[in-house]
C-alpha cells in the first residue's frame, strides 16, 4: 500500500488504479479461430511479470483442449489489455469523493442477475470477490461460475469508470489552460454517473431508503430454462452482428 | 429510547456484546469502523453509521429466529456497498445480529426453542446454554454424577421455573421462602399431609386405648368411637351405649367380600357415571363409596377408567394402597416367608380405616386442602395423645406395626420431609442411608457446594434436639427413630430441622432425591421379595406334584399286591380243581365203568380222522 490509509482522501488525488482492495485487472477473452470460440473472463494482477502470460495461455489451451493456435491469440489478447491498463497508470484519476452506482445485468449459464448498488471509488478496502461470494450465499446461488462472474462484472465497470475519470481529468486539465468557462461543465460531466452525495448523505436525508424503494433496489436472481437460455443466446448473437 | 428499553429485554445478545446501546456508539465500534469517525468523507459519518447499525439490528430483530442476509439489508440502505458489508459483518461478528441463528433448519429449530426459553436473560445465558438445559424434567439433584467438587463455594442454583400445581395452597405452605415446588414434586409430596392425616387416625379402642388390628366394633351412633373385640366381649364400655348399637366390622372379611357380580356392577356404574362416586356407590348398593373407589383402584386397569377429575382423592387412595401393600409386604417379608395374601392384616385394616375416616372427615379435610398448617394442627391436636400412645405400643411390637410408628410421626409442618422419613423407615436403614448419601453427593456436585454444609447439620440437629414446639419435637422424634437405626440418616432430617441454614431449595432437592432413591431401593426390595415368593410357590408346586406321584406309585404297589394275592388264590383254586378232578376220575376207575367211555372217545377220534 502506498498510503498509510486505505481510504482515498479529498486532499490526495488518487492515482489510476482499480478502486478496490486489490488492484486486479479484469481481462475478457473472446477469440474465435476456425469456428472454435474461446470466451473467458478472469482477473489479472498487473504487477505479475509478463512472462506469466504465455505460460497461462499455454496452460489454458491445454486444459480446454483447444488448438495450439489459440496460445498466441490468448497471450496477445491479455497482453493488449494489460498494456492498455498500464497506459493509465500514474495518472490522476479523480479528486474528492466519488460514489458511483454499479448496475449488474448479467447472465451466467442459467442464472440471470439484475442488481444495482453504490460503490465508493475512494474505498480501497472494497472487495468485489467478497461481495460476490456474500451475494451468492445470500441468494442461494449454487452455480460456482456466478460468483466470479459478478466480481468481474463489478471490476469491469469500475475499470471503465476509472478510465473515464482519468480521461476526463486529462481533458479538464487541457481545458484549464484555455477556456475556463468549460471547466464547470466538464467537471460535472466527468463526475458523470456519480451520485449526488450531499443529497443522499446530507443531514436532512436518511440513509435508510423508503420502504417502497426497497423492491427497486432488491437484487433479482432468475433461473432460466434451457429454452430461455437458447433464446437469449440467439438474441445476443444477433446483437453482436 | 422507548424501543430500546423494551427490546433489550426481549433479545439475546452474547455477553461480549454487552457494550451495545441504542443510544450511544461504543469505543469498539469507533475502533472497528474507523472510517465513519475520521471525518474523511461526507458519506461516512457517525450519524450515518448509527442509522446503518440501528436499521440492520432492528431488521434482524423483526424475526430473530431467521438469519438476516446482507443482500436483504442492502436494498434498504443507501451507501457504499463495501462499507455496508463491513458494518454488517461487524454486527454479525459481535452477535448483535444473527446470533444463534444457524443456516440449516435443523439447528434453527433447536436454537429457536432454546431462544424462547431464554428470552429475558441477556447474558450468561450463552454460557449456560449447551451445558444446562432449561429445567423441565428431573430436578438438579437427581442425576448420577461424579464426586462433588467440595472446594467450590456455594452457589444457590437459580430457582427452577415454577410449575402450576393443583391446590396451590400447599405450594405456598411448604415453600415459605418463595420456593415453588420443583416439577418432580409428586402428588404425594403435595398431598402427603392429607394422607398422613388419614393414617394418623389409626383405629384405637375407646376403652383400652390399644390398636384395633383386624376386627373391631364401631359405635354406630358416633362413628369415631370404636372398640376392640376384646373390650366389646368383656363389656368394657360405657353403660349408656347399647351393645346393639355397635356394629361389628371385620375388615378382613369386608375387604375380601367383593363378589364378581359386585365388581361387574361397579365397573358398569363407573363406566356410566364416571367420577360421580355417590351415584356409583348407589348403583353398587352393597358397598360404600370409598370401598368402590378402593376396589376400582385395586383393579389392574382402574386408573385408566378414572378421569382426571377425581384425581385428588383417587391419588390418596392409590398412595395409601401402595404404601400399605409395601408395608405389609415388608412385614411378611421380615416375619416369615409367606404369601402376601395370607397376611392381609395391616393392608386391609388400613383400607378400612381410611374408609371410615374419610366417611366422617372427608369434607373438612378436602376443604382444608389449601389451608395453612395451623388449621390442621387444630384438627390434629386431640389425636396427638393417641398417637403417642400408639407410638409407644408400636415400638414394642413387631414389624407389622411399623407403619403405625411412622404414620403418626408425620406432621403437617413439612410433608416432604415426612415422606422421606416415612419411606426411610419402611426400608432398611442402610438403604436409606446410602440413598441419602448419594442424593447429597449428587446435590453437592450439582450446586457446586461443599459437602460440609450437610455434614455440619448433624451437630446442629443434635444441639437442637429438644425444641419447644410440638411440631419440631415430633420431627426430632422422627430423627431419633431413624437415627437409632443409622446415624447417617440424620443428614436428611437435619435438613428438615435447620431451615435457616440450607436454602429451602436445596433441602427439598435433597429430600426429593433421597425419597426417590429410597423408593427405588424399596421397589428393588419388593421386586426381590416377589421373586422369592414366586420361587417359593414354584417349589411348593413341584413338591405337591412329587407327592402326587409318590402317592400314585404307592397305589400301584398296593394294586400289585392285591393282584398277586388274587393270582395266588386263582392258582390255589386251579390246584384244588385238578385235585377234585383226579379224585373224580379215581372214583370212576374204582367204579369200573371205564370201557364205554374209552370206546366213545376212540370212536370220536376216528370220526375226526375220517
Amino acid at each position: 500500500m502506498k498510503s498509510h490509509s486505505p481510504w482515498g482522501t479529498a486532499k490526495n488525488p488518487v492515482k489510476f488504479r482499480i478502486p478496490t482492495a486489490d488492484n486486479l485487472v479484469p481481462i475478457r477473452l473472446d477469440i474465435e479461430i476456425d469456428g472454435q470460440r474461446c470466451r473467458d473472463a478472469f482477473i489479472w494482477n498487473p504487477s505479475d511479470p509478463d512472462s506469466e502470460i504465455v505460460v497461462f495461455a499455454k496452460r489454458t489451451v491445454k486444459d480446454l483442449k483447444l488448438p495450439p493456435a489459440f496460445v498466441t491469440q490468448i497471450a496477445q489478447s491479455i497482453q493488449t489489455q494489460l498494456s492498455e491498463f498500464r497506459s493509465y497508470e500514474g495518472q490522476d484519476m479523480y479528486t474528492g469523493e466519488k460514489v458511483v452506482p454499479i448496475k449488474l445485468d448479467i447472465r451466467v449459464n442459467h442464472t440471470l442477475i439484475k442488481d444495482h448498488f453504490l460503490w465508493d471509488l475512494n474505498n480501497f478496502e472494497s472487495d468485489p470477490e467478497e461481495f460476490a461470494k456474500t451475494f451468492c450465499k445470500d441468494m442461494g446461488i449454487e452455480d460456482p461460475e456466478v460468483g466470479p462472474a459478478i466480481a468481474i462484472a463489478i471490476r469491469e465497470q469500475l475499470y471503465e469508470i476509472a478510465v473515464q475519470n482519468v480521461t476526463s481529468i486529462r481533458e479538464s486539465r487541457i481545458n484549464k489552460k484555455g477556456r475556463r468557462g468549460f471547466e464547470h461543465i466538464q467537471a460535472s460531466k466527468a463526475s458523470g454517473n456519480a451520485v449526488d452525495l450531499f443529497k443522499l448523505f446530507g443531514n436532512k436525508s436518511s440513509v435508510v431508503r423508503k420502504r417502497k424503494e426497497w423492491d427497486v433496489y432488491e437484487p433479482i436472481v432468475d433461473l432460466l430454462s434451457n429454452e430461455e437460455v437458447d433464446a437469449l443466446e440467439a438474441k445476443e448473437e444477433r446483437n453482436t452482428r | 429510547m422507548d424501543r430500546s428499553s423494551q427490546d433489550l429485554e426481549l433479545y439475546t445478545i452474547p455477553s461480549y456484546s454487552s457494550w451495545f446501546s441504542w443510544n450511544n456508539i461504543h469505543e469498539v465500534e469507533r475502533f472497528s469502523l474507523r472510517e465513519f469517525f475520521d471525518g474523511s468523507s461526507v458519506t461516512r459519518s457517525p450519524r450515518i453509521y448509527k442509522e446503518y447499525r440501528d436499521f440492520i439490528i432492528s431488521k434482524y430483530r423483526e424475526d430473530p429466529s431467521r438469519k438476516l442476509t446482507f443482500t436483504e439489508v442492502r436494498k434498504s440502505l443507501v451507501g457504499d456497498i463495501s462499507v455496508l458489508l463491513k458494518v454488517f459483518t461487524f454486527l454479525e461478528k459481535w452477535g448483535l445480529i444473527n446470533f444463534n441463528v444457524a443456516d440449516n433448519s435443523e439447528k434453527n429449530s433447536y436454537e429457536g426453542s432454546a431462544r424462547t426459553a431464554s428470552f429475558g436473560v441477556e447474558e450468561e445465558e450463552d454460557n449456560w446454554r449447551g451445558r444446562v438445559k432449561v429445567e423441565e424434567g428431573a430436578p438438579y439433584g437427581v442425576r448420577v454424577v461424579a464426586a462433588p467438587n467440595s472446594m467450590k463455594p456455594i452457589i444457590a442454583p437459580p430457582p427452577p421455573p415454577s410449575v402450576a400445581v393443583d391446590g396451590g395452597g400447599f405450594v405456598g405452605e411448604v415453600g415459605e421462602s418463595g420456593f415453588k415446588w420443583p416439577p418432580l414434586a409428586s402428588y404425594s409430596d403435595v398431598y402427603g399431609e392429607l394422607m398422613q392425616q388419614e393414617k394418623k387416625k389409626a383405629l384405637v379402642c375407646g376403652s383400652c386405648k390399644e390398636n384395633c388390628d383386624s376386627a373391631h366394633y364401631q359405635y354406630t351412633k358416633e362413628g369415631s368411637f370404636v372398640l376392640c373385640e376384646k373390650c366389646f366381649k368383656s363389656g368394657n364400655y360405657d353403660k349408656n351405649k347399647l351393645a346393639d348399637d355397635f356394629k361389628y366390622k371385620d375388615s378382613a372379611n369386608q375387604a375380601a367380600a367383593w363378589t364378581d357380580a359386585e365388581t361387574l356392577l361397579l365397573l358398569e356404574s363407573v363406566l356410566k357415571h364416571g367420577d360421580d362416586w355417590d351415584l356409583v356407590a348407589k348403583n353398587v348398593q352393597t358397598k360404600s363409596k370409598l370401598e368402590c373407589i378402593a376396589k376400582l383402584i385395586e383393579l389392574p386397569f382402574g386408573d385408566l377408567m378414572l378421569g382426571a377429575g377425581n384425581r385428588k382423592s383417587r391419588y390418596l387412595d392409590v398412595i395409601g394402597d401402595i404404601t400399605n401393600s409395601r408395608q405389609s409386604g415388608l412385614a411378611s417379608n421380615e416375619s416369615q416367608e409367606s404369601v402376601k395374601a395370607e397376611d392381609p392384616g395391616p393392608e386391609v385394616k388400613d383400607k378400612e380405616q381410611s374408609r371410615e375416616l374419610t366417611d366422617t372427615d372427608q369434607s373438612p379435610e378436602l376443604k382444608d386442602n389449601d389451608n395453612s398448617a395451623e388449621h390442621k394442627d387444630e384438627d390434629l391436636s386431640p389425636e396427638l395423645k393417641d398417637e403417642d400412645q400408639q407410638k409407644g405400643d408400636a415400638k414394642n411390637e413387631g414389624p407389622p406395626l411399623k407403619r403405625l410408628r411412622t404414620g403418626p410421626t408425620s406432621d403437617v409442618g413439612n410433608s416432604l420431609m415426612k415422606q422421606v422419613a416415612r419411606i426411610s423407615t419402611m426400608l432398611g436403614p442402610h438403604v436409606t442411608a446410602s440413598a441419602a448419601d448419594a442424593a447429597v453427593t449428587a446435590l453437592c456436585y450439582e450446586n457446586q457446594c461443599s459437602r460440609e454444609i450437610f455434614d455440619d447439620d448433624d451437630n446442629y440437629v443434635d444441639s437442637k434436639a429438644s425444641p419447644e414446639t410440638s411440631d419440631q419435637r415430633r420431627v426430632a422424634e422422627v430423627d431419633n427413630s431413624v437415627e437409632e437405626e443409622e446415624p447417617n440418616q440424620s443428614e436428611i432430617q437435619g435438613i428438615s430441622c435447620v431451615k435457616s441454614i440450607i436454602p429451602q431449595n436445596l433441602r427439598t432437592r435433597a429430600a426429593t432425591a433421597t425419597a426417590l432413591g429410597a423408593a427405588a431401593a424399596n421397589a428393588k426390595l419388593l421386586a426381590d421379595q416377589e421373586e422369592r415368593e414366586i420361587g417359593q410357590l414354584v417349589a411348593t408346586m413341584i413338591e405337591a406334584q412329587l407327592t402326587k406321584l409318590q402317592r400314585k406309585l404307592k397305589y400301584f404297589d398296593d394294586l400289585e399286591q392285591i393282584m398277586g394275592k388274587e393270582h395266588a388264590q386263582l392258582e390255589e383254586l386251579e390246584e384244588s380243581l385238578i385235585a377234585e378232578r383226579i379224585n373224580v376220575l379215581q372214583r370212576i376207575f374204582s367204579a369200573g365203568i371205564t370201557k364205554p367211555k374209552e370206546q366213545t372217545s376212540t370212536m370220536h377220534q376216528t370220526d375226526v380222522v375220517q
